[in-house]
């Protein structure tokens, strides 16, 4: 007869034994770790696509175990990251994050240019443009293109009809023809001229008027929605104030071309909101999308946030005007995937990144409402954005722009050393031209002060 | 003489002093026991991590940068006093409390003094009233106030310029009335303070107010000199709180000017400047000097405020602190 204990730890024996075996098996596939957060990707939907993409891929091949860790929020997950890296347990692969965000461990990101010659990945499916995004001043490859935004011009159509004036052009190198028939160059001073047209007062008159009040602008001509200061001088003139062999800040000729600009279009034209309009009821839910603004030079995603427009205004497309030197250059917003220097497994996580960015990537991209970088995925996202604008949009500039892309180096989130307190920095400065205080302010002087500042929070201190 | 042992007599006494010691020896095991679970999380959740804090304090501790961990010694503490961002913080904060304190004590005082007024009408109605803009969630109401204060199409402006005012202050960007908007916003906070003194001006004794009726005071007499006085702990009690939340006033400074202290750093609190030292620009180091900086100034205000309270709070029972 045999006792119940024995019968008992037969069982436990044998179930050991089964977990032993089964966890044997799954520790024949590499874990490879995704790391979600520090951009788009924790909202519930968004964390539903990505676990079925987790599944496909698991499923889809017996090498790699891919296992995901969403962060609770965008707010905590630096702090999660950070504390990931700082234990040494770093992820395989973060993202989708922005060129911004990247920065904020500039370290981290392995380079990928060997792993891309050994797995014989074609990049060339992707536009160069994009690809040169990615490429550092040192020649490394810290990421593939998987979601871009390029700046546009977004127009209201029906400010534009009342005020009588023709739309902007609709291709890249279309001239614009002002209301006596003239074709000028759609550059900024072009925007210049017609946002004053296109910006009026509660008594209806316009900026060109010697009546206009400023004080009681109901509608204004044109804004950088959103924009911090370098992705409205890059707007204005691709270049960079950090050196980084000399480790020094020098903000260029350029640059003080493009503040003077833009201070002029707030100050003195008063065709652009300042902070006190911005933040007012006129302006709600933001410049362009209250209806009240005429063009907004903004990149891509700015879509997220358009859908009161809809039976409430129409609005088209455009390219961004020409930079100060004439040329077309098209500031761009990008996510991708980073693989980090802490990868155990760098082969086998760039196996899950050439993944994501091919065979997923369009279900990716629609669930963070991206625009994605692999031309043969756009028509899918054009389709599916056309149906949440039924407004007849000219999506095909979007898809133009992504020629005309600013390469790594000159782009307008490129990294510094101490980015935080740059990027801090920035911002107050914006604020400075944007606030009360800045309608009389000397701005060489105050460009000399911002970069005594930044050449400090380069070097170390702060 | 009694052949009978006294001892033997009575052996009770030894047991039962044994039994009684074993039986606290229990209790007192007990009561560790159930109070365990507490004093395990109140070390390993906030003794711990305050003294850690502090150690840090003494190295370059930073969540972003890939640089060993090492001893600093004193630089931190040095910066503390040499960092002109620091010091401007500092002195926004110093500026902030001589109009916010006297604010957050007169303005409850003086609403629970007109609530209390036995000539007011339907004071089960203004109570909740008044009291109900502190249910009010913190972020919702600084996005209202925002819009209100808002130099434009605010509607405190508009009202001013509708009874003359040409030229109302930007309220949120003017550096010289910013401070003052976020004092005008910390008028949804007094319900609180507003509530206790009320409380309290009810408890006291009308016998009071009657012998000083008799003796012909006024109105303002009986309020200096009764009412005042009987309220003193409470007031007492609302002082310590407002200098100890002034050391940690972040959020409104924060959603208003969306974490940059402008205009012109003029709303650039320590605890602002605290939190994006730490959380935004990853340095704990030197953020753990800065809290514990703000931790010293709290102890040392709170002290004088107890030392001086001798001299002006009064205590019924004759209990002093």
């Amino acid at each position: 007869m045999i006792h119940r204990k024995t019968v008992v730890l037969f069982v436990l024996a044998a179930a050991s034994l089964l977990m032993g075996v089964v966890s044997a098996a799954a520790q024949q596939r590499t874990v490879v770790t995704w790391f979600v957060g520090l951009g788009t990707g924790t909202n519930a939907e968004q964390i539903e696509i990505q676990n079925q993409v987790v599944e496909e891929f698991n499923a889809s091949q017996n090498e790699i175990e891919l296992v995901i860790n969403i962060a609770a929020s965008n707010e905590t997950a630096r702090d999660t990251l950070s504390t990931l890296i700082a234990a040494g347990t770093a992820p395989d692969i973060v993202g989708p994050v922005g060129v911004a965000g990247s920065n904020s461990f500039a370290d981290e990101w392995l380079d990928l240019s060997p792993l891309v010659e050994s797995a014989g990945f074609d990049l060339s499916v992707f536009p160069p443009a994009l690809v040169d995004l990615y490429r550092q001043a040192d020649g490394s490859l810290t990421g593939i293109p998987f979601a871009v935004y390029p700046a546009l011009t977004y127009y209201n159509a029906d400010l534009f009809d009342e005020a009588g004036l023709n739309y902007p052009p609709s291709e890249f190198g279309a001239p614009y023809v002002m209301p006596d028939g003239t074709e000028v160059p759609w550059n900024y001073d072009t925007v210049a001229e017609i946002a004053k047209i296109l910006t009026v007062d509660a008594n209806g008159n316009d900026a060109t008027s010697p009546d206009f009040d400023p004080a009681a602008t109901e509608q204004f001509g044109m804004n950088f929605q959103w924009a911090r200061i370098r992705l409205i001088w890059t707007n204005l003139q691709p270049s960079s104030y950090y050196d980084a062999e000399t480790n020094t800040v020098s903000v260029p000729d350029e640059w003080r071309q493009a503040t003077q600009w833009y201070h002029d279009r707030l100050w003195k034209d008063r065709v652009a909101p300042n902070a006190t309009f911005a933040s007012s009821e006129l302006l709600q839910p933001s410049g362009f999308a209250s209806g009240n603004l005429a063009m907004a030079i903004v990149p891509l995603w700015y879509t997220c946030c358009l859908d009161n427009s809809v039976g409430k205004f129409n609005w088209n497309l455009a390219p961004v005007p020409a930079s100060f030197d004439g040329e077309q250059h098209v500031a761009m917003d990008a996510d991708t995937f980073r693989l980090t220097k802490g990868s155990k497994n760098p082969e086998a996580a760039f196996k899950v990144l050439t993944y994501l960015l091919t065979t997923a990537a369009p279900k990716l991209a629609t669930a963070y409402g991206a625009f994605p970088a692999l031309p043969a995925a756009q028509d899918a996202w054009v389709e599916s954005i056309s149906t949440r604008y039924p407004l007849d949009i000219n999506w095909s500039v979007a898809q133009d722009s992504l020629a005309y892309s600013n390469p790594g180096p000159v782009h307008h989130e490129s990294n510094v050393p101490n980015y935080a307190q740059a990027y801090d920095r920035e911002f107050a400065f914006l604020s400075l031209l944007e606030g009360d205080a800045g309608a009389n302010i000397d701005i060489n002087a105050e460009i000399d002060t911002f970069e005594a500042d930044l050449q400090a929070i380069v070097s170390g201190g702060s | 003489m009694s052949s009978v042992d006294a001892n033997a007599a009575f052996p009770a006494p030894a047991k039962r002093s044994a039994h009684r010691g074993n039986l606290m020896r229990q209790q007192r095991f007990w009561g560790w026991v159930f109070l365990s679970p507490w004093i395990i999380g109140f070390i390993l959740f906030t003794a711990v991590p305050i003294v850690v804090s502090f150690i840090f304090t003494f190295t370059n501790f930073s969540l972003n940068s890939s640089a060993t961990l090492r001893f600093v010694g004193l630089d931190n503490w040095l910066k503390l006093f040499r960092d002109p961002v620091t010091l401007q913080a500092l002195s926004v904060t110093l500026r902030f409390a001589v109009i916010a304190v006297p604010f957050n004590i007169l303005v409850p005082l003086g609403m629970a003094a007109l609530l209390n007024s036995k000539y007011l009408w339907g004071k089960r109605l203004w109570r909740p009233l008044y009291y109900l803009p502190y249910m009010v969630p913190a972020v919702s109401s600084i996005f209202i106030w925002q819009s209100f204060l808002n130099g434009q199409t605010g509607w405190l402006n508009r009202i001013l310029r509708l009874i003359g005012v040409q030229s109302p202050p930007n309220w949120l960007q003017d550096e010289g009335w910013i401070l003052v908007a976020f004092v005008l916003i910390g008028v949804w906070g007094v319900g609180n303070a507003m509530l206790t003194m009320l409380a309290t001006m009810q408890g006291v004794p009308t016998e009071l107010y009657e012998a000083a009726e008799v003796d012909g005071a006024g109105a303002w007499m009986k309020f200096s000199r009764i009412t005042l006085p009987m309220i003193s702990p409470v007031i007492f009690y609302n002082l310590v709180l407002t200098v100890i939340g002034l050391m940690q006033y972040f959020v409104v400074p924060y959603v208003i000017t969306r974490g940059t202290g402008n205009p012109n750093n003029s709303a650039y609190f320590y605890n602002m400047h605290l939190y994006k030292t730490a959380f935004t620009f990853f340095d704990m180091g030197y953020g753990a000097t800065l809290a514990w900086f703000v931790f010293l100034i709290a102890i040392v205000l709170t002290i004088i405020l107890f030392v001086t309270s001798r001299s002006w709070v009064y205590y019924a029972s004759g209990d002093t602190i």
